[in-house]
């Protein structure tokens, strides 16, 4: 039994619940206005849902080219960039659409909200302004698809982080004891050097006297219910009788500071003091929703959500730890049950199947699992398989007809990954009819293995288990990632900036190899435009590089002038470091847009960095495929990839003319003699 | 099926919220965005070159993170220019305001324009700007002045530098008309390959020219031309026939070039410059008459000038501006004048000079009517226009009349921009209390200039003093002329949080012999204070203390506590090196540490002492 409300009604409902939107989708704008009402009802809808499912826009992904996300990132780095980007930019908008399975209708009920956030100074605080970043193409990305940057920036909804808050209720708590304090201190003080301060006791004693006349005069008064009347007129210039808070206080006039310090009232202070603190509470603001979520401990469900994740954590509760793993322990309390639909999709066989290997960007899943929601439900009668029903409920309309939303509005995506993620669950054989509501789904055993699995790095396919920690590859049952690659050692790889800039990978793999030989050199990756990485075969080559060039640096005779590697050295900026060194630099909160100028902005003078010794643990071996060709298309969605300019499987040494060959034959003889 | 969604101009109308009109102002400011750019670029070129000077004014995204960042009294003009730079480098320009107006004894005749610009990435290069830094009070203030950002990101106006402009160029790998500059570069005695060389394009070029020529005549077979053209090389240029000649260096360039000249009759040379820079090839059209090469000449100007005009944007009204050479009026100039120089010519140098130089090249005159206002008398630094403005019309009778012949905005927008209409308020005012205003019409606008030169160039000047500072100087504190040597300075840090300067200052007291003298503190940060020491030396006295193992008395339980002392230099040192923590103490912890580690002495105190032998600083009593 499907109730459908006519068109009419539905678009009025829509349109008297938020001052201006599109028509087509249902679906609650929170804004300044309508926070507290939006917040009370969604507590509800939290409390009561199976899972919920959040998207979030952000105002740019990478600060820099080269902090982009790279097949060559070690999953420490890949953090330190997903870190970067949290800190610098800001959310400006957030879906979280909570589903719950209604028994009756035997449908999910979902209440999509999408709130415009924007942070605001509101209050006092010391130091830096709050400042973020924008990367221009995700302005420009976003204004494609009709983000209304003044409703986000005019009418957002503010918040503070748990950091902040502690922080800005610390300062207001020091600001009363050490003013209390200062004047006990002063007190004191006065106490001991009597001689000297006899007039201010004096003076206290004196104001006490009158304090106590003007409160007994204030209180007899009442006593009497006639007016107040100053019964001192010598001070009538002084004391002055006025409201303060609804209680009668005095103005003090006529005092020196010092003077007012001796008197002041501790209660006004404590007034003051609580004033202080309910303003902190009341900018709190949107980090409610994500307290909720949090001590409510549902299921969250994203897609591709690692870097959601960190801006959640960075924006509502502190700045982000230094490590991954530090990470992940302290999102695991946070958020102990994390669903990412990517992966769901992607690592299960029969999703597989459903997905008809079609990319796994969110639209694409969406039209591809949910094809009667995705067109309303005006269509359902085409689809053949079984679909999971959902209904849209907003300001207790519930709706189950309507048009397509507005792609990239966090509300609409945070939907659209729920819709996939209930389909997804029911394609593994979760029945909901059989789940009951006290049973949380994130306990079910066919969803277990793929609970708390985040991408690490889409990228590369690096898996990382927030609840243990433990970082895997994509699966071997992912029939999208068949192909073995190299895998890639980090101790092998080193990374040169700053060389001649018409040099390009191909050059710089033939200079190289022409020291060390034709298999010397597994890739040259251009990380920009003025840095690239070179992969060796062997670990300890990169030491050998480094001891090379650094020698090649000192030394500015003929022989080294003449030297293969010179090409590679020429206009004398040429850098070379270990994959530490890159690791160091990614960890640096500055964003310069080349490389080159990133690491100089750092603070690096060296131009060689050398390896002390080749015998490092192996730890940071990992044994993951790579891609060495550009990834899926559907990558693109959140992180643009680079082109990569591998060259390791190309026949680039193949073109090297024969002389060429002989020639670094020679040069690896006269460097052994 | 059921229909995509497509966006129509109706919803997009409906989607964004109307910013509430508030507190309507009755000037006409013509406002100018992407879609009437185009169309508003004769009228203001006509403004600009019958005005007598052009205000300017910026609406950044922001200007200082941390309070240390600010441009401060202690500041030198040097450090003053890296603060501008740093906040230049990062913030964005959303409303660039001018209005060439012109000065008629009591009247000033203004044609205001307000620029909504935003970069956007047209070429998919990373320009203007890959990203830019915003801080949250500036748009929430702008918001609260009905500021529209979606027209802004939507149809905000574009534009690349100058420098930008050259590298685009190379990187679109256009074809370039050679100019005479580059073909009579002097050409060196010939080497054999070179004789080879050329030898070998000549018989080439010749070959390919005759069989062109050629079967204009005879009639081919489709076949046979298309063969011909794979053997010859021959490709089409536009409508006529070309050829190109690849080349290994720019040596073979100029060999081309020269050897071309023997075919100037009918080819004409075209530079395809490489990727990377430098050049890819040289190809050589063939035209069949002189007009008809004069006609390919032409073509290739314009198909270069819409080209260049489409990847300008809004740098077309700066080089407007530019060209027209006219006397720029700004009310903060060191701010906006980093901001547009590294927004629209290049970026921006490392030192005030090398800024002062490469701005005068584009810009002559630059007024500050900061400066201007420092002449008429002890003035407090006013940062508010209209607050100058009811000042001066408290204090002097010099009404002036504004005129703005624009007609009304068409559009029904908000109105923003006024502050550059204030400036030329206030300009006018200045000029006509200071009698720099020419008083009848017809006098020259010579006189004028040459009255208005005294004023121009003026980045960064000393309150009271009419003469142009010279480098060696710093602002004081307030109203007090007492010059204070950069010597006698040292910052001072690592105290407790929230300390004030006076319980600092009793700290210090008797703390140490050398503060038995006079001296004075200052706050520059919660983290960080200034020390001004009344007695030349006594500042070298007290860091060679703070530096001795031998600390004693309560100096010596205070600097167990994390007391650290550095000197004028090492605060420029944070400065250039781009050192922007938050709190000035960690910056001034940080370039100690990389100086300690570095210990390059030789560079550092060259720098320094010159620096600061003679450098001054006004501090009034504290």
């Amino acid at each position: 039994m499907k109730k459908r409300w006519p068109i009419t009604i539905l678009y009025r409902a829509f349109s008297s619940s938020t001052t201006s939107t599109t028509a087509s989708f249902p679906l609650k704008h929170v804004k300044k206005s309508n926070f507290d009402s939006a917040l009370s009802s969604l507590r509800h809808h939290i409390q009561a849902a199976d899972f919920v499912a959040i998207d979030l826009e952000m105002t740019g992904i990478t600060s820099a080219p080269w902090r982009d996300s790279f097949e060559f990132d070690r999953f420490d780095v890949r953090y330190l960039k997903v870190k970067d980007s949290a800190e610098k930019f800001a959310v400006i908008q957030f879906g979280v659409s909570p589903f719950r399975w209604d028994p009756l209708k035997q449908s999910f009920i979902t209440h999509p909200h999408n709130f415009f956030i924007f942070q605001r100074q509101e209050l006092p605080l010391d130091g830096a302004a709050y400042e973020f970043l924008c990367q221009t193409t995700s302005m420009d990305f976003l204004a494609k698809y009709q983000f209304d940057f003044n409703a986000c920036i005019h009418e957002g909804v503010s918040y503070l982080s748990r950091e902040q808050e502690d922080k800005a209720l610390k300062h207001v708590n020091s600001t009363y004891k050490d003013e209390s304090l200062d004047s006990w201190h002063s007190l004191k003080e006065i106490r001991d050097t009597h001689l000297f301060n006899i007039p201010d006791i004096l003076f206290a004693e004196r104001m006490k006297d009158r304090l106590s006349e003007w409160l007994g005069g204030l209180l007899r008064n009442r006593d009497e219910g006639s007016e107040v009347q100053p019964s001192f007129n010598d001070s009538k210039q002084q004391f002055e009788t006025i409201f303060f808070k609804m209680r009668p206080a005095i103005s003090l006039n006529g005092f020196t500071s010092h003077q007012l310090r001796l008197i002041q009232l501790k209660e006004v202070k404590d007034e003051q003091k609580i004033d202080a603190e309910m303003s902190i509470k009341a900018s709190i603001g949107f980090r409610h929703v994500i307290d909720l979520l949090s001590s409510e401990k549902k299921l969250i469900v994203g897609h591709n959500c690692f870097l959601d994740i960190a801006h959640i954590y960075s924006k509502f509760f502190g700045p982000l730890p230094l490590t991954a793993e530090e990470f992940i322990s302290s999102v695991n309390k946070y958020f102990p049950h994390i669903i990412d639909t990517k992966i769901l999709l992607n690592s299960n066989s029969i999703l597989q199947q459903r997905m008809k290997k079609s990319s796994t960007s969110l639209s694409k899943a969406f039209s591809v699992l949910c094809p009667q929601i995705a067109l309303g439900s005006k269509s359902t009668h085409l689809s053949l398989q079984p679909s999971v029903k959902v209904e849209v409920e907003v300001d207790d309309i519930r709706s189950s007809n309507w048009n397509s939303g507005v792609k990239h509005e966090a509300g609409y995506d945070a939907f659209m990954t729920g819709c996939v993620f209930a389909q997804a669950c029911s394609h593994l054989g979760i029945d909901f009819k059989q789940q009951s509501s006290s049973e949380n789904l994130a306990h079910n055993e066919k969803l277990r293995e793929h609970v708390n699995l985040l991408y690490l790095s889409w990228t590369n396919g690096e898996i990382i288990n927030l609840s243990t920690g433990n970082r895997t590859s994509e699966s071997l049952a992912s029939n999208k990632r068949k192909n073995h690659y190299p895998k890639i050692l980090f101790e092998c790889i080193v990374i040169v900036w700053g060389f001649p800039s018409h040099l390009k990978a191909w050059d710089i793999r033939e200079c190289i190899s022409k020291v060390y030989g034709p298999t010397s050199v597994i890739s040259v990756y251009h990380v920009d435009e003025t840095a690239v990485f070179v992969q060796f075969s062997r670990a300890e080559m990169v030491s050998k590089f480094l001891d090379l060039k650094e020698s090649l640096d000192r030394n500015n005779d003929p022989i080294s002038v003449l030297h293969p590697l010179a090409k590679l050295l020429e206009g004398g900026n040429t850098c070379a470091a270990s994959y530490e060194t890159y690791k160091e630099i990614c960890s640096s909160t500055v964003s310069k847009v080349l490389f080159a100028d990133q690491a100089k902005a750092v603070g690096i003078k060296w131009k060689t960095k050398l390896v002390e010794s080749s015998d490092k643990t192996k730890e940071h071996e990992s044994l993951r495929k790579v891609k060495a060709v550009n990834s899926d298309p559907s990558c693109g969605e959140r992180t643009k990839n680079k082109n990569f300019d591998d060259v390791s499987n190309d026949s680039s040494y193949s073109q090297l003319s024969s002389d060429e060959i002989i020639d670094s034959f020679y040069t690896r003889e006269a460097k052994q003699i | 099926m059921v229909p995509k969604f497509k966006p129509s101009p109706l919803r997009i109308r409906s989607f964004c919220t109307k910013t509430v009109q508030q507190n309507p102002h009755h000037w006409p400011i013509k406002q100018i965005t992407k879609t009437n750019f185009n169309e508003s670029l004769s009228e203001i070129k006509n403004h600009i070159s019958s005005s007598d000077f052009i205000a300017v004014s910026l609406q950044n995204t922001g200007s200082f993170s941390s309070p240390w960042h600010r441009v401060s009294t202690f500041d030198t003009p040097e450090t003053a220019y890296l603060k501008a730079k740093f906040a230049a480098e990062r913030f964005q320009i959303l409303q660039f305001a001018i209005c060439p107006f012109k000065l008629q004894a009591s009247k000033v005749i203004a044609y205001p324009y307000n620029f909504h610009l935003f970069p956007r990435d047209e070429l998919k290069m990373g320009m203007p700007s890959y990203s830019f830094t915003c801080q949250t009070s500036y748009l929430t203030a702008m918001a609260k002045e009905g500021f529209d950002f979606n027209t802004c990101i939507y149809d905000g106006i574009s534009y690349l530098s100058e420098a930008q402009e050259s590298t685009v160029k190379v990187r679109m790998g256009n074809p370039m008309a050679v100019d005479h500059a580059t073909k009579s570069s002097s050409s060196p005695a010939l080497s054999v390959a070179d004789t080879v060389f050329i030898e070998r394009v000549r018989s080439r070029v010749k070959h390919w020219k005759n069989a062109c020529t050629d079967s204009d005549i005879k009639t081919e077979a489709a076949l046979v031309t298309s063969l011909r053209k794979i053997v010859l090389g021959g490709e089409q240029f536009g409508s006529r026939p070309s050829m190109t000649i690849d080349v290994c260096s720019e040596r073979q360039v100029q060999l081309v070039l020269k050897m071309l000249e023997d075919f100037s009759d009918v080819l004409v040379p075209l530079i395809i410059p490489a990727k990377g820079g430098g050049t890819q090839a040289v190809r050589a059209v063939l035209t069949s008459s002189d007009e008809d090469k004069d006609l390919l000449k032409r073509e290739l100007q314009t198909f270069e000038f819409e080209q260049n005009k489409r990847v300008r944007g809004f740098r077309e009204v700066i080089d407007l501006i530019s060209a027209s050479q006219k006397p720029l009026v700004a009310h903060n100039s060191l701010n906006d004048f980093t901001f547009i120089h590294s927004k629209f010519l290049a970026p921006l140098p490392p030192n005030m000079n090398e800024f002062i130089c490469s701005l005068r090249l584009a810009f002559p005159q630059v007024i500050d009517v900061n400066y201007l206002l420092k002449d008429i008398g002890p003035v407090k630094k006013m940062t508010n226009i209209s607050a100058t403005i009811a000042y001066l019309k408290n204090r002097f009778f010099a009404p002036i009349e504004m005129e703005i012949p624009n007609q009304a905005n068409e559009n029904e927008g908000k109105i923003h921009g006024h502050n550059v209409v204030k400036i030329c308020q206030l300009f006018g005012k200045l000029c006509s209390i200071l009698k720099i205003t020419p008083d009848a019409i017809e006098s020259s606008d010579d006189f004028l200039a040459s009255a208005i030169n005294r004023y121009a160039n003026i980045f960064y000047s000393l309150p009271g003093s009419s003469q142009e500072p010279t480098n060696e100087e710093i602002r004081g504190w307030t109203n007090d002329k007492r010059k204070v040597s950069c010597e006698d300075v040292v910052f001072l840090w690592g105290f407790r949080e929230r300390i004030s300067a006076g319980i600092l200052k009793n700290m210090l007291q008797g703390s140490h012999e050398v503060f038995a003298e006079a001296f004075n503190v200052r706050m520059v940060d919660r983290s960080c204070a200034i020390v001004v020491f009344g007695k030349p030396g006594l500042s070298n006295t007290f860091k060679n203390v703070m530096n001795s193992k031998a600390v004693s008395g309560p100096l010596r339980e205070m600097v167990s506590d994390g007391l650290k002392a550095a000197g004028y230099e090492t605060y420029q040192r944070v400065c250039s090196s781009g050192l922007w923590e938050s709190a000035l103490a960690d910056a001034l912890d940080k370039t100690l540490a990389s100086h300690n580690c570095l210990s390059e002495a030789a560079y550092e105190t060259k720098q320094s002492e010159i620096y600061l032998s003679n450098e001054l600083i006004n501090l009034a009593e504290l």
